[in-house]
């Protein structure tokens, strides 16, 4: 039980020492634009996939039930308010937790067996600023982005399933699925993925920047950067969706 | 603490939990001249390199660089320092997310902010061409060879013309003759640059060639120094016995 607390305080010490050190120069702006790189365009593909099949499959399921109480026209306005609310933020979350959180897990931990991180210090250089403050914030900024694209890729899914049943156009899909979405109901549900990105950063950050146990840490520093990540993702969502019920009680009528 | 001293030691102690690994250490190396630290694995070699550098401080004793002792000193006089130091580490740890050419500007390009980018690629190409390696200056560190990525290592740690150059394990994992290339690159650094060598290795070979005196640690204890012939003879066993072993 001690370990376990010693375990939280050091990885949220971790995360906050990565935040404060967010702000203090110099800035690692090369590393940075990198990890924007690694972390958002190189997802891109994987979020834009899954949200697309994602949006078929919800719409297909949907229209099942909604069918039986006549009420198909329903399905865009199901199909935006379930990804803009709750399925694209948690979706996208967990997506870049398993891409890029073993990546981060791993990557680190490699240059820390491989004495690539002494050989950064050895030139007076801040590793952590320069391996795990540019990933951290790269998270951070770059998961609402990609639960936009996540959202809008499961609406052209969904209009797609819809469009080969029903033939219903894209206009009024749009209609339909936007008559309902309030800003309240989508910029926070967008914007608490930037904690889910603080999460994915700080832990896979923390696993590959610790590890001292030759490639088998490497392989360990990937897997609970995944496994850990995903979890607090899952346990942080719960709390965040609370406190935008809190903040934006229309949201949870 | 010696005026000539490049490197010095004083009563070093180091320990990673209640593990000691340097007990009581002090020696000094000569500016421009070759040290190798000879011991079995595991005797706290690569950690004096390390208390060297900075990348870990002792838990008591000083380390002086240049008259400095690095031990106590501040992050920015830590970097003042450092930059007339190289370090060779045992893997080259060269960053596999860059070609070859990044590897070396980015020291440059750190710890030499007056130089403009022209210079900084000229800079890359002569420590590249000094190790041999100027047609692979685009090429990732995977591409490379054992022998390759350590003379990379070796064109990284030179490129600012260190004063001091810190070398681990130079020839592990290299066959002879690759070992016995690096070896006389180190040489040359020595000879015509006049920088000081510390060096950890095994190679008893190419310390006998390279050295000017030899410390030999056992057990995180200095249990010999001098020059290969004065140690042939020392009472200590193993001291006789790593300095002879070819």
């Amino acid at each position: 039980m001690k370990n376990f607390f010693t375990f939280i305080g050091e990885v949220s010490h971790f995360g906050l020492k990565g935040l404060v050190d967010t702000f203090r120069p110099p800035f690692e702006w090369e590393f940075f634009m990198i990890q924007i790189e690694e972390i958002g365009w190189q997802s891109l593909p994987l979020i834009l996939a899954a949200g697309l099949a994602l949006g078929i499959v919800l719409s297909m399921h949907t229209r099942g039930t909604l069918v039986q109480f006549g009420a198909e026209a329903m399905i865009p306005t199901l199909q935006s308010a379930s990804f803009f609310n709750e399925l694209g933020p948690l979706v996208t979350g967990l997506l870049v937790a398993g891409r890029v959180g073993a990546g981060i897990g791993a990557g680190i931990a490699n240059m820390r067996v491989t004495e690539q991180i002494d050989a950064i210090e050895a030139l007076s250089v801040d590793a952590f600023k320069m391996l795990v403050v540019t990933r951290i914030v790269a998270c951070i900024l770059i998961l609402p982005m990609l639960t936009l694209f996540m959202d809008f890729a499961s609406l052209a899914g969904g209009f797609l399933s819809e469009y080969l049943v029903s033939h219903i156009s894209l206009q009024l899909y749009l209609d339909r699925a936007f008559k309902t979405v309030e800003w309240a109901n989508f910029i926070p549900p967008t914007l608490k993925t930037s904690v889910f990105g603080f999460i994915i950063g700080t832990v896979s950050g923390f696993f590959g920047y610790t590890t001292d146990q030759g490639s088998e840490g490497v392989q360990r520093a990937a897997t609970n950067s995944v496994v850990l990540s995903s979890l607090l993702i899952i346990l942080a969502d719960v709390v965040l969706v609370k406190a935008i019920f809190f903040l934006f009680p229309r949201n949870a009528l | 603490m010696s005026d000539s001293a490049a490197v010095e030691f004083d009563h070093v102690f180091k320990a990673f939990g209640n593990r000691k690994v340097l007990d009581n250490v002090s020696f000094k190396v000569n500016a421009g001249e070759a040290l190798c630290i000879l011991g079995r694995s595991g005797t706290g070699k690569s950690v004096t390199l390390k208390l060297m550098i900075g990348l870990l401080k002792p838990d008591s004793g000083k380390v002086f660089i240049d008259s400095e002792d690095i031990a106590h000193s501040s992050e920015e006089d830590l970097s003042r320092v450092r930059r007339h130091m190289g370090f060779l580490f045992q893997s080259a740890a060269l960053f596999d997310s860059f070609t070859l050419g990044d590897n070396l500007a980015l020291p440059l390009r750190r710890l030499d902010k007056g130089k403009s980018p022209a210079e900084i690629e000229r800079a890359v190409d002569e420590a590249l061409e000094r190790v041999g390696l100027n047609l692979d200056k685009a090429k990732m560190p995977a591409a490379l060879s054992g022998g390759m990525r350590k003379r990379a290592g070796l064109a990284r740690a030179l490129v600012l013309h260190p004063r001091l150059l810190l070398v681990d394990e130079p020839s592990s994992g290299l066959d002879r003759i690759t070992a016995s290339e690096i070896d006389e690159l180190l040489l040359k650094v020595k000879q015509e640059y006049g920088a000081t060598l510390v060096i950890v290795t095994h190679d008893v070979r190419g310390a006998r060639r390279v050295a000017d005196h030899i410390a030999v640690l056992d057990q995180g204890c200095l249990i010999g120094f001098g020059t290969a012939t004065e140690l042939e003879k020392s009472d200590h066993e193993i001291v006789r016995r790593l300095v002879t072993e070819s």
